[in-house]
C-alpha cells in the first residue's frame, strides 16, 4: 500500500534521505523512530509530494506519486505534527469545511457532531474558535477529518507529540481500530513506549538512512530501548 | 468542491475586519466622488444649456446688417457634458468646452497631451472611474495578497493539499470568493451610479447612458478579474504573504502612478504630435497655396482683396476663400487628430502588461469622455460653422454682387438670421461608442488571459512547504 523503493533525497549535499526501502501492506503499522533530523519527516513529505525525490520512487496503492499527486492522495490521510486550522472559525466548521474537501460534498450535521465525539471533543468545544483550541484541540479536529475521509493509508508525522498521556492512548487504540480495518499506516515517533504498544513494525533511522526494521512482536520494551540508544551511539 | 471553498474563504473573510475596513475607505470614496460627480454635473449642464440658447438668441437678434459681419459674430457651440462624465470626466477637465464658430477659421481643439494624466496628481478631482482604476486593485491586493501565501507560512496549505484537492480548484474557489466580497461590495455602489447617471441623463437619452454604464461596469469587471488572478498568482508564487505583499504592491505602483506617465511619454515619442506653433504654421501654409491657386484661376492674381477683386465679385470671392479653406483644414485637423488617436491607441495597446491603461480607454470611452467623443463633437461644430459661412455667403451672392459698387450698402435682417437652424449636437449612440472602444475591450480581455495563465502556472508549481 505504501511504498519506498531506493528512495533517496539530498538538500544541497546534504542527504536527508538514503535509499529507503520500506513496505507497508494494508493492516500494518510501521513507526519510524529516530533522532532529531534522521529524515522522517522528509519522508513523510515524499510521500505526499511535498517535495521531489532526487532518485527512487514513491508508491501509494501502487501509484507513483509524482505521476498522479492528487490521485494518490485520494487514498491516504495526513496529520502533521502542528496542525494548523482556520482560527476565526469554530471547530465544527474547521472540520466541515476540511471534511467536505476530502470527500468532495458536505457531511450532514450529525455525522460531524459524531466525529467531534469519536475524537472526545464535546459540543461546548465545537462550536468555539479554533483560535481558543489548544494545540491537541486542534490535533483532535485533524483526526477527526481523517477519520471523516475513511483513507486507506495514514500518513502520521509524531501525531501524539501534543496529546496528554490519556488522549495518546486513545489515539492509539483509534490506530489499531483502523489498522483491524486495513489501513496501512506509517508513523514516526520520539516515543518508544509508544512505538512498542502501538507498532506491528518498528523502523530506526540515522542519518537519513533506515538502520533496523523489525517486527514489534519480535522485541520488549527494554531491549528496543537498549538497541535504539545503541544505534544512536554508534 | 470549487464553491466549497469559496464558501469557506467567505465565511472566513466575513470575520475579518480587512474587507471591513478596506471596502468601507472604497465604498464612501465612491458615494462621495459620485455625489460631487452629480452635483457639478447637473450644475454644468444648466449654464451650458441656457448659454447655448442665449447664444442663438443674440444671433437672431442681430440688427440689419451686412451679412458677412454676421458671420463675422458668428455662434458659440457649447459641448454638452456627456452624462457618464459623473462616473468617469476622462478629458473633460483638460479641453475647452466651447468653440467659437466664427468667419474664416476652423475653433481650434484645446487638447493638453491630456487622457495621459491619472495616477495620483489626479487624486484633486476625485471620481469613480480614478477610484476604480487606482483603488480597486489596491483593494483586491488587500484582500488577495495572502490567499496562499499565509496558508504555506502557518501550514494549511499543505494539510489542504493532502486531502487530494487540486490546487487548481484552490485557485477557482480561491478566486470566486474574491470575486464574490468585491460584487458584494460594489454592486450597491453600480445600483446608485446607474440610477444617478440615468436620472442626470438628457430626456430620452436615459436608456443610452444605462447602456453605456452597463458597458462600462463590465469593463471594470475585466479589470479587477486580472487582479484577482494577479493577487493569487503573487501569492501562489511568493514565499512569504509579506514578499507577496511587497511584489503586489510595487506592481500596483507601476500600474497606477509609472506607467500612465511613461507610456505618454512613449506615445508622444513613437507619434510626435506637432506643436502649436508648427500646426499653425502649417496650417497657414496651406490655407495660403490653396487660396493662391484658387485666386490665380478666378481673379489672376493671389493678392487678396485687392483691386483685381471687383467689388461685384465679393460674396464670390468670400465663398471661394472659405471653401478653399475646408479641405485644408479637413486634412491638416484630420493628420492632428489622427496622431492623437494613434497616440491614445499605443497607450491602450500597453494595456495588455498595464492594465490600467487599457480600463482607462475603455472607461472613458463608454463614458463618451474621450477624444474619440470629442472629435465627434469638434467635427459637428465645424459643420455647422460652415453652413453659417455658406448661408452667410450665398445670400450675398445673390443679393449684394448684384449692387456692384454698393455692395457694402447691403443689409440682410432676421429673415436671413433665422435660416441658420440652433447648434443641437447629440452624442453618439452607446452602441456606436462600444464599436469604437472593441479595441481596448479585447485589450482587457487579453490582459485578463495572460493573468490567468500566469495564475495558473504559479499554482501548479507552488511549493506546498
Ligand atoms: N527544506 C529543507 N532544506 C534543507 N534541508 C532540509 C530541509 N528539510 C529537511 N532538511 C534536512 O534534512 C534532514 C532530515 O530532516 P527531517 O525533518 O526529515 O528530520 P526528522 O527526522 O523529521 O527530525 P525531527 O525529529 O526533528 O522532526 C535534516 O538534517 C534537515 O536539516
Ligand atoms: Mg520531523
Amino acid at each position: 500500500m505504501l511504498r519506498a523503493i531506493g528512495l533517496t533525497k539530498t538538500f544541497g549535499a546534504q542527504t536527508a534521505l538514503d535509499r529507503l526501502d520500506l513496505d507497508i501492506r494494508p493492516g500494518e503499522i510501521y513507526c519510524l523512530l529516530g533522532a532529531n533530523g534522521a529524515g522522517k519527516t522528509t519522508t513523510i513529505n515524499l510521500f505526499l509530494n511535498f517535495i521531489a525525490p532526487s532518485a527512487g520512487e514513491v508508491q501509494i496503492d501502487g501509484i507513483d506519486v509524482t505521476r498522479d499527486p492528487v490521485a494518490t492522495k485520494q487514498h491516504v490521510a495526513y496529520i502533521p505534527e502542528q496542525v494548523m486550522l482556520y482560527g476565526v472559525l469554530s471547530g465544527l466548521e474547521n472540520l466541515d469545511y476540511f471534511s467536505s474537501l476530502a470527500l468532495g460534498k458536505r457531511l450532514p450535521r450529525e455525522r460531524l457532531l459524531q466525529l467531534m465525539d469519536e475524537v472526545s471533543l464535546d459540543a461546548g468545544a465545537a462550536h468555539k474558535r479554533v483560535s481558543a483550541y489548544s494545540k491537541g484541540m486542534r490535533q483532535k479536529i485533524w483526526i477527526a477529518v481523517a477519520l471523516a475521509k475513511q483513507a486507506k493509508a495514514y500518513l502520521l508525522d509524531e501525531p501524539t507529540s501534543g496529546l496528554d498521556p490519556q488522549a495518546a492512548s486513545e489515539f492509539s487504540s483509534l490506530l489499531k481500530r483502523a489498522s483491524e480495518g486495513g489501513v496501512a499506516v506509517l508513523t514516526t515517533t520520539h516515543d518508544l513506549f509508544h512505538a512498542k504498544q502501538t507498532a506491528t513494525r518498528i523502523g530506526i533511522m540515522k542519518k537519513g538512512r533506515l538502520v533496523e526494521s523489525l517486527d514489534s512482536a519480535q522485541i520488549g520494551q527494554t531491549d528496543l530501548q537498549a538497541l535504539y540508544l545503541q544505534h544512536m551511539r554508534d | 468542491m470549487i464553491a466549497l471553498i469559496a464558501r469557506k474563504d467567505l465565511l472566513e473573510r466575513g470575520r475579518d475586519g480587512r474587507l471591513y475596513w478596506a471596502g468601507s475607505v472604497v465604498l464612501v470614496l465612491l458615494f462621495i466622488a459620485l455625489a460631487v460627480g452629480y452635483g457639478r454635473q447637473s450644475e454644468v449642464r444648466a449654464e451650458q444649456k441656457a448659454a447655448q440658447a442665449l447664444d442663438y438668441k443674440d444671433w437672431l437678434s442681430q440688427d440689419q446688417r451686412h451679412p458677412h459681419d454676421a458671420a463675422h459674430q458668428g455662434m458659440h457651440a457649447f459641448k454638452p457634458e456627456a452624462a457618464l462624465a459623473i462616473v468617469d470626466p476622462g478629458i473633460t477637465p483638460y479641453i475647452g468646452g466651447t468653440l467659437w464658430l466664427q468667419a474664416h477659421r476652423q475653433s481650434e481643439v484645446k487638447f493638453r497631451p491630456a487622457q495621459d494624466a491619472t495616477g495620483l496628481q489626479r487624486f484633486g478631482d476625485l471620481s469613480v472611474g480614478w477610484i476604480m482604476q487606482v483603488l480597486g486593485p489596491l483593494l483586491v491586493i488587500v484582500l488577495g495578497f495572502n490567499a496562499f501565501a499565509a496558508e504555506r507560512e502557518n501550514g494549511i496549505l499543505r494539510q489542504t493539499l493532502s486531502l487530494g484537492v487540486s490546487p487548481l480548484q484552490l485557485l477557482w474557489g480561491k478566486a470566486l470568493a474574491l470575486a464574490a466580497s468585491l460584487a458584494a461590495l460594489l454592486t450597491p455602489a453600480a445600483l446608485a451610479a446607474a440610477v444617478v447617471v440615468t436620472l442626470g441623463a438628457d430626456a430620452g437619452e436615459g436608456l443610452d447612458a444605462l447602456q453605456r454604464f452597463a458597458a462600462l461596469a463590465l469593463g471594470y469587471a475585466l479589470y479587477l478579474a486580472i487582479f484577482i488572478f494577479l493577487a493569487l498568482g503573487v501569492s501562489a508564487a511568493s514565499s512569504t504573504s509579506r514578499v507577496a505583499l511587497t511584489v503586489l504592491l510595487a506592481l500596483w505602483i507601476g500600474n497606477a502612478v509609472i506607467a500612465p506617465r511613461v507610456m505618454s511619454e512613449l506615445s508622444r515619442h513613437w507619434h510626435p504630435s506637432p506643436t502649436k506653433l508648427e500646426f499653425s504654421k502649417a496650417l497657414s501654409a496651406g490655407l495660403k497655396s490653396e487660396a493662391d491657386r484658387a485666386w490665380q484661376m478666378a481673379f489672376g492674381t493671389t493678392e487678396r482683396w485687392g483691386r483685381d477683386v471687383p467689388l461685384n465679385k465679393w460674396g464670390y470671392a468670400l465663398q471661394l476663400d472659405d471653401q478653399t479653406g475646408y479641405a485644408v483644414y479637413d486634412r491638416l485637423y484630420g493628420q492632428l487628430w489622427d496622431t492623437y488617436e494613434r497616440q491614445q491607441a499605443l497607450q491602450a495597446w500597453s494595456g495588455l502588461v498595464l492594465p490600467v491603461l487599457a480600463v482607462r480607454a475603455f472607461s472613458m470611452g463608454m463614458a463618451g469622455t474621450d477624444f474619440v467623443h470629442h472629435r465627434d463633437f469638434t467635427t459637428a461644430a465645424e459643420t455647422h460653422r460652415r453652413t453659417i459661412q455658406d448661408i452667410m455667403s450665398r445670400d450675398l451672392v445673390a443679393n449684394a454682387d448684384p449692387l456692384g459698387n454698393q455692395h457694402f450698402a447691403y443689409q440682410a435682417g432676421p429673415e436671413l438670421w433665422s435660416q441658420v437652424k440652433p447648434f443641437d449636437y447629440h452624442p453618439p449612440a452607446a452602441i456606436w461608442a462600444l464599436r469604437r472602444s472593441l479595441m481596448s475591450l479585447s485589450i482587457l480581455g487579453g490582459s485578463l488571459l495572460l493573468t490567468l495563465a500566469f495564475a495558473y502556472a504559479a499554482v501548479v508549481r507552488q511549493r506546498a512547504l
